[in-house]
């Protein structure tokens, strides 16, 4: 278990590691010249080279991956261009609303997912099996900010029942609640079709089992022996899903941000690449690889949590 | 043998939009930028068969050509990740050991990028273009090709005739090419259909958030993002490019769908 | 007390198990032993209300008076684990893998006596060591894949046993165990339900077990129920070509030695069981049987009374 925990934590730093080199490189190696990115075609030569000079651009590489790296690992993510102001309080100001929309989504993609992948599979062959699986196929297809824009369409523009984007704050809790439902639904909705494809083939595997049929034996309702016994032992696949799916989720929140106006880090992104300011850029890919990332090693850690013969082995 | 029914559908809907694209290349029913103010936000009618935009320009014919730009997009993308990651495969099963742990190790860390974040990375550093879009699509491929490749190859590796080519003095390289390449065909050809489906997905969003395609070469995506601001005086603009997408992804998903099952009968999952 | 009339469980033409009929009464100890595919289990799972979804199932079935005939899952769930419990072939599969034992035993009487949590666990640890399991309060927190297959079966006996059932069925519970703790299995199934007073329904493929275990038997073929009688008489002297066939025609029905450790399987009848569609429509063992009369595919042969015993065959007609 120990060993276990020791080669999953390595392999999370070096993959970290890796993450921050291919950021770097993109971001500076790349034929191109920052400077001149940022300053544009009419900049003068003497402003470009104080722009360079204040980048750093005249250090060596290492150097200045180096400092990145150890700058980044005590908070300091460098100075926005365009704010001038440091990137890690622009981050802060912007990440509540990320992670509100991210994990009200997940935990919508996820509640939704196990429900009607579990009832699809309890209903094998049936009419509700197959009308979950037409509408998730359909799902699957749908692109989140289309699906966004007709939620827009219906709920804020025809029926006027909610707001078509924007963010309040959390000062006003109802407000807020009532702005992050659209969002929600359509980052989840796509997801959701995914992860419910996923149970229901999971719980049909499971419900083959032996241990299904002791359980149904002890008497128990269909309802406790799907979501006590088909469940857990089903999650070993959805999980896993689940953790690529974070790594969708987040980046999905990008997009959707942008549709909803909602003012969190996917905004930054976009006003940022405006802008041309690539040391928030590349903080904020930083950031969201690093999200995608951990959430993989969680999901590692997860598989011995849910399984104790995984722990025995690990 | 009978086909499967997502074979069947995947197969009508993808030649629908193939059959579209390919038109649109010889004949549209206008011209796609063909501005007339004068007549914006047409209604459906016999000249304009789903109305015009606001800028009085043909949505048939912009869908078509949406539908053009999207296929090549996905092609260059599946077609450029999708080598490279199938030959990053093909040497890490050839080789093994330390080199196999590292081409896997490095498809690890690419996972880490979703299509999105890279291409934000390009559009920061080059300014976004549909070039980028495209390099963007194509580097998720390489690990993802290159996982299913290894798999599949690692298969073929412990065969008859592979042991035989050996024997016959041929080197990896060699018995890669002629050999393992052949008959992992069929999983990677099944993939690649099923990350068109993905690209198309991919370009449609990054288009829709400006990354893509610039003005004014018509894709779905972008359709969508300038009907976006004229949501409340022209909501069907916001309509048909959505159904474009989904239908072409759908196809594609559906019939790589279709060909998994009909290809490996060891899968032939519960439905 | 189950009452089995004319019991029918088929899958679209092939009948798993055709009309049998059978009483089993409070302390019954019945065997049921014949060749895989005989249908068996399907006996069993049918006392259960658990034939498989695609069956069609006819005849009538009633427990203590009542009728379970197209009774529906929740009036089943009532009679699962109060009334009858069943113990599967597969120990090592048949507890799940994510539950500690002691929950798996606790969990029937939570919900079904209404014991609070510790109660339970006091109960499961009781039955723990009613089924001789070793080191009981430390396996209460095992995990299944950390036991034995014999301490498995064991979990799955006080499993079965946890609510008090007035019948257990035992399905092969020795099959996939090792040589030596068979024995033992079987003298705790028969001891348990002596000392409970509780019918035990014995599927095997050991003769010698069922010999042990059971006083009456069941012989089954194709489906059909074609002898029954009193264990030492039947196995002593077997009426039904079949239960000869079965028997290896041999008159003493002491235990077959055990060879190198290997269980004594049923001698093996020339020819192979055919499939369920293909099986006639008389005697299901017309095709093999040795003494098989010109009318025995066709004609299905009666239950007859051979004087406290009980046999199908038309080979037995007018004499015997
Ligand atoms: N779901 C099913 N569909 C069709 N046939 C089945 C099904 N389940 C069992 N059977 C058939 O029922 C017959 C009786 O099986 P079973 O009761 O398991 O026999 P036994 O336990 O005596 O070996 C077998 O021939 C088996 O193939
Ligand atoms: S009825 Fe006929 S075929 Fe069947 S066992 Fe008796 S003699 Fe043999
Ligand atoms: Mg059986």
């Amino acid at each position: 278990m120990g060993y276990f925990l020791l080669r999953r934590s390595v392999g999370f730093i070096l993959t970290l590691f890796a993450v921050s080199v291919v950021v770097f490189a993109v971001m500076n190696v790349l034929p191109g010249d920052p400077a001149l990115t940022i300053l544009g075609l009419d900049a003068t030569e003497d402003a470009l080279a104080a722009l360079r000079d204040q980048l750093g651009l005249n250090d060596p590489l290492l150097t200045r991956y180096w400092s990145w790296v150890t700058n980044a690992l005590t908070g300091d993510f460098g100075v926005s261009h365009s704010f001038r102001v440091p990137v890690a309080g622009l981050i802060a100001e912007r990440l509540p609303m990320t992670i509100s929309l991210a994990v009200s989504g997940m935990i919508f993609t996820v509640v939704l997912a196990l429900v009607l992948g579990i009832a699809a599979a309890a209903n094998h062959r049936k009419a509700g099996d197959w009308g979950i699986m037409f509408v998730s196929q359909l799902g699957i297809a749908v692109p989140a900010f289309w699906l966004a824009m007709l939620l827009v369409l219906v709920f804020a523009v025809n029926l006027r029942w909610l707001p078509p984007g924007g963010f309040p704050g959390w000062s006003d809790p109802v407000a807020a609640m009532r702005a992050l439902i659209l969002p929600t639904v359509a980052l989840a909705l796509v997801q959701s079709s995914v992860l419910a494809r996923v149970t229901r083939s999971s719980a049909l595997e499971v419900m083959r089992q032996d241990y299904v049929r002791t359980a149904r034996a002890s008497g128990f309702s269909r309802r406790r022996v799907l979501w006590r016994h088909v469940l857990p032992n089903a999650l070993v696949p959805i999980v896993t899903i689940v953790g690529m799916q974070f790594a969708a989720l987040v980046t999905g929140t990008i997009v959707i941000e942008n549709v909803f106006y909602l003012p969190g880090l996917g905004r930054l992104i976009f006003q940022s690449i405006a802008n041309r300011d690539l040391p928030t850029v590349q903080a904020l890919v930083m950031l969201f690889a690093a999200i995608v990332v951990t959430a993989n090693f969680i999901v590692d850690l997860l598989y011995v949590v849910i399984d104790p013969r995984l722990k025995a082995r690990a | 043998m009978k086909l499967p029914v997502n074979l069947l559908i995947g197969a009508v809907l993808v030649a629908l939009v193939l059959g579209a694209a390919a038109l649109s290349l010889l004949w549209t029913p206008h011209d796609f930028t063909q501005l007339n103010v004068r007549n914006k936000f047409a209604a459906p009618d016999a000249t304009y068969w789903l109305g015009t935009d606001q800028l009085g320009r043909d949505l048939v014919s912009q869908l078509t050509a949406g539908a053009r730009n999207s296929m090549a997009v996905a092609l260059a993308a599946v077609l450029l990740g999708g080598s490279i990651g199938t030959a990053l495969g093909l040497l890490a099963a050839a080789i093994g050991g330390w080199v196999e742990d590292l081409v896997m190790r490095i498809a690890d860390i690419g996972f880490a990028f979703p299509a999105l974040l890279f291409a934000i990375m390009l559009a920061a550093v080059f300014g976004p273009s549909l070039t980028n879009a495209v390099l963007a699509i194509a580097f998720i491929n390489i690990p993802v090709f290159a996982r299913v490749a290894r798999a599949a190859a690692n298969q073929v590796w412990t065969r008859e005739y592979v042991a035989a080519a050996r024997a016959a003095g041929l080197n990896r390289f060699a018995i890669s090419k002629d050999h393992i390449l052949p008959n992992i065909a069929a999983p990677v050809i099944v993939q690649a259909t099923i990350e068109f489906a993905v690209a198309i997905l991919a370009e449609a969003a990054l288009s829709y958030l400006g990354l893509g395609a610039q003005p004014p070469s018509p894709t779905w995506g972008r359709m969508l993002s300038e009907a976006q601001t004229l949501m409340y005086q022209a909501p069907q603009l916001a309509v048909y490019p959505g159904l474009c997408i989904v239908a072409a992804v759908m196809g594609f998903g559906l019939l790589g769908d279709g060909l998994r099952d009909v290809t490996d009968p060891r899968l032939v999952r519960e439905r | 007390m189950f009452e089995l009339d004319q019991l029918s469980v088929s899958f679209g033409t092939a009948t798993a198990l055709r009309e049998a009929t059978l009483t089993i009464r409070p302390g019954d100890r019945l065997g049921v032993v014949g060749e895989s595919g005989s249908g068996k289990t399907m006996l069993g799972l049918s006392l259960m209300g658990m034939a498989p979804d695609a069956a069609q199932v006819t005849g009538r079935l009633t427990v203590d008076g009542q009728e379970m005939t197209g009774a529906g899952e929740a009036d089943w769930q009532r009679l699962r684990a109060r009334k009858v419990a069943m113990i599967f072939q597969e120990p090592m599969s048949a507890l799940n893998p994510l539950r500690r034992v002691g929950d798996t035993v606790a969990d029937p009487l939570r919900i079904h006596m209404g014991l609070s949590a510790a109660e339970a666990d006091a109960r499961a640890l009781d039955l723990f060591r009613e089924v001789g399991m070793p080191d009981p309060e430390a396996r209460l927190r095992q995990f299944p894949h950390e036991m034995s297959g014999g301490q498995r079966q064991r979990v799955l006996i006080a499993l079965a046993l946890a609510c008090d059932p007035a019948l257990l069925i035992a399905d092969e519970p020795t099959t996939a165990l090792d040589a030596n703790i068979r024995l033992r299995i079987t003298d705790l199934l028969a001891r348990l339900a002596d000392q409970r007073g509780m019918a035990l329904l014995f599927i095997s493929h050991d003769l010698a077990a069922v010999a042990r275990a059971t006083t009456e038997i069941a012989v089954m073929y194709g489906g059909d129920i074609v002898e029954r009688g009193a264990t030492p008489a039947v196995l002593k002297d077997p009426a039904h070509p079949y239960t000869r066939g079965l028997l290896g025609a041999r008159p003493d029905p002491a235990p077959q030695p055990r060879r190198n450790g290997k269980r004594p399987r049923l001698p093996t009848i020339p020819g192979t069981v055919p499939a369920l569609g293909d099986l006639a429509p008389g005697c299901r063992f017309s095709g093999r049987c040795p003494v098989e009369l010109a009318h025995c595919a066709t004609v299905r042969p009666e239950m007859r009374d051979l004087g406290g015993r009980f046999a199908a065959c038309h080979a037995l007609e007018g004499g015997a």
